[in-house]
């Protein structure tokens, strides 16, 4: 876990979460640590820890949040948003400061290929004809090889 | 409770349920509606011999469900009064009977299943409501598993469990296995502090209660492995922290963070994640029952209580006080008080100084048979009323009567009058008067503070209770705001009649401001509802005439709010600055004209 260092908060990062959506209730937190206790992330992997994760964003580190990876790695099964007494959208926080954070080009390698695979072929796996004839084998129709539907949503 | 039960001048009315209320401070008629109970209390010693014979076995609900109990039975041994009772609904019948094995064995001969409900009318002076409180069902927090896990116990079940008089005799077993369990976990604030689930407030009793219950326990069974789940624990009064301190001493364990979830072993023990706030640390703790310290709710019947008797409610759903500091224990309408948890939530000590309070301010209010009220209420001019029903449609506190079929003229029933005067101002024809505060008086004061250079004034219409005492306020507080502001005092803001404000447009008011307490805080009731809904009807007005609607200001401005009294003349004098001679003398002929 290790020292917090205050000296590089940033007091206009917690305005700037409260005032986008998933973040209005960050400061509504009263430290009861439900939904670290409800994470079945938190369970396996001490890195991720929600309350962690609000307490640095609400003491301004803006470095320290957007530019770890821990925040990818949220499952979003909203167990802690469910739980959380105080009405803390916290799965909702979390895709905010995914957000924020790809917008400042933070994302992790996996996920800034998978945004171009999607951008490229509309799909993450792509499909081809190799594929699709192990899928008549099998049976089942053939899937088409490129989606240029998504390139237009995107466009 | 044997002695009020015992009380020469005490009537005890059980089984009882209030249908109807009537009347007002001195004069209440109470409908009740008096279930029959089948044992004639006088007569029955509460021998037990019926219980003995009765076929019939339900769950008991003292015990919630941990034992059981027969059709014909005492609530519990306490009860007053100490007679038995008969659930008709669970009877195998008395109409024709087919059992009555209980009427056979009553040497007294007490039981009658002849009796049926009856309605009584009491006439009372005032009238104490204590009608208690529920308790959160903790099922809907699905995380903790009550109910799908027998070994998971609310704090009311464990209660009956540790309690001599209970199930076990006081010992402390497991549902499930039936032997005590070796280790035990409390979690705090089950549908407390929840703005999700249950009530977003704290239940005052709930932490005490958890560390009375491990103190028990660590008396009875040293060796037993207590931890209590918490997020703050909240000792205040007299002794708690001494007690909170003792039972850390005696080890049991306080462990700050709520469990996250709990899972059952295939053993029946129950396994517990919870983050300790401490080491910051997630701990996977394994348990053999954990008990759910439920918060308190307001009690069901409170909603159809408060319709009857015209009182509020706060947004926690319990009654609201006249006043949370200087009226604690009276309602708003006068004759009414409150007492224990239907206020809201309590420990035993504070409801019995809250129920000794209401009694006292009830026989204050009763012993002399006479009681002072206040000159300022409103009288009707029958000659002018066409008895069309507005004025008791808006009255909060219903004390005017008028018989719109019959054409019968209101009348005002002053000593129940509280004088907010949104009566006289919602009349269509003037003709209820508002004792010292008469349309003369006040139209002759908005003419006085017009008289000269109108257009350099700010009208102003303050509530006597929050407005009127922000001003006061913010002069005491030395707060600066624009000296042109003319304030008008009346009781309520209900009071300020539509004519008021386009008297003061028609004198050449640039800016007319109705103030009052913010919504819910009214001091006569919700009579500021209707001053809402006024100033909305002169804005379309407003709109529909060709005058500005900003020029009339609606603002909540409570008695504490100095500072904002003074932002809101602040904010009136910039738009006062706004409103040219023009456009006010163009007003002046808009409403001469609309006149002719």
């Amino acid at each position: 876990m290790g020292t917090i260092d205050l000296s590089k908060s940033d007091p206009n990062f917690r305005d700037q979460l409260t005032r986008e959506p998933g973040g209005e209730q960050i400061s509504a937190c009263f430290v009861c640590r439900t939904c670290t206790a409800s994470c079945p992330i938190s369970a396996v992997n001490e890195k991720f820890n929600p309350f962690r994760i609000i307490r640095l964003a609400l003491y301004g580190l803006r470095d320290e949040v957007l530019k770890n990876d821990f925040i990818w790695l949220c499952s979003s099964c909203y167990a802690c948003q469910e739980r959380c007494p105080q009405g803390v959208s916290i799965t909702d926080f979390m895709t905010l400061l995914k957000n924020l954070a790809f917008k400042e080009g933070h994302a992790p390698v996996g996920i800034k290929t998978q945004m171009e695979l999607i951008k490229a072929q509309g799909r993450i796996y792509a499909i081809d004809e190799f594929d699709n004839k192990k899928r008549n084998k099998a049976g089942l129709p053939s899937l088409p090889t490129s989606c240029d539907v998504v390139k237009e949503l995107l466009a | 409770m044997t002695d009020g039960g015992r009380h020469p001048r005490i009537t005890l009315l059980t089984m009882s349920e209030v249908v109807e209320v009537k009347g007002y401070v001195g004069n209440f008629q109470v409908k009740i509606l008096k279930k029959a109970r089948y044992v004639d209390e006088k007569e029955c010693t509460a021998c037990g011999e019926c219980t003995k014979v009765c076929p019939v076995v339900w769950p008991d609900e003292f015990d919630l469900g941990l034992s059981s109990r027969r059709a014909i039975f005492s609530p519990f041994p306490q009860a007053v009064p100490s007679a038995y009772v008969i659930n008709i609904n669970e009877c195998l019948g008395h109409n024709p009977v087919v059992c009555a094995k209980c009427v056979e064995a009553c040497d007294k001969g007490c039981i009658n299943f002849h009796l049926s409900d009856e309605e009584i009318v009491e006439e009372v002076g005032s009238i104490i409501v204590a009608t208690g409180l529920e308790v959160y069902d903790p099922t809907e927090l699905d995380e903790y598993g009550y109910t799908r896990f027998e070994n998971v116990l609310t704090s009311l079940e464990f209660e009956r469990l540790i309690n001599a008089g209970g199930p076990t005799k006081g010992e402390l077993i497991r549902p499930t296995d039936r032997k005590r369990p070796r280790s035990i976990g409390f979690i705090q604030c089950v549908g407390s502090r929840s703005a999700r689930k249950g009530g977003n407030y704290c239940s005052n009793v709930c932490c005490m209660n958890t560390v009375k219950s491990t103190l028990m326990l660590k008396e009875h069974y040293p060796d037993m492995e207590i931890k209590v789940f918490y997020i703050d624990i909240r000792a205040f009064g007299k002794g708690f922290e001494d007690l909170y301190r003792r039972s850390r001493r005696l080890g049991v364990q306080y462990l700050r963070g709520l469990p996250g979830a709990v899972e059952e072993t295939p053993e029946r023990t129950l396994t517990v994640a919870v983050e300790n706030t401490v080491t910051g640390r997630l701990q996977i703790l394994d348990l053999d029952m954990l008990v759910l310290a439920i918060g308190i709710k307001p009690a069901s019947s409170t909603q159809k209580l408060q319709e009857m008797l015209g009182l509020q409610l706060s947004p926690d759903g319990f009654f609201l006080e006249a006043h949370p500091k200087l009226l604690p224990v009276d309602a708003a309408t006068r004759g009414l008080f409150y007492a224990g948890c239907a206020e809201g939530p309590k420990d035993i000590k504070e409801s019995v100084t809250q129920a000794s309070a209401a009694a006292a301010r009830a026989i204050r209010l009763m012993h002399e048979g006479k009681i002072t009220s206040e000159p300022i209420t409103s009288m009707v001019v029958p000659e002018h009323c066409k008895s069309c029903g507005k004025c008791a449609e808006v009255c909060p506190y219903n004390v005017i009567t008028v018989d719109v079929k019959k054409k019968i003229p209101a009348v005002v029933n002053t000593a129940a009058c509280a004088g907010c005067g949104t009566c006289a101002a919602e009349c269509p024809f003037g003709a209820i008067t508002m004792n010292h505060f008469t349309d003369t008086q006040i139209l002759q004061q908005v003419e006085a503070l017009l008289e000269e250079d109108p257009r350099e004034k700010i009208l102003a219409f303050a509530c006597n209770w929050c407005s009127y005492a922000g001003a006061d306020y913010a002069g005491v507080s030395r707060l600066q705001y624009p000296p042109n502001v003319r304030l008008i005092r009346t009781m309520c803001s209900g009071r300020v009649d539509e004519r008021f404000i386009w008297h003061g447009f028609l004198k050449g008011a640039p800016v007319v401001l109705v103030s009052g307490c913010h919504i819910g805080d009214c001091h006569y009731i919700d009579a500021n509802h209707w001053t809402e809904k006024r100033v909305k009807k002169v804005h379309k007005k407003m709109s529909k005439l060709g005058i500005r609607p900003e020029r009339l200001q609606l603002e909540w401005i409570s008695a504490a709010e100095g500072l904002r009294f003074s932002e809101v003349m602040k904010r009136m004098e910039t738009l006062r600055q706004g409103v040219t001679q023009d456009e006010i003398s163009e007003t002046i002929e808009i409403l001469k004209n609309q006149k002719k």
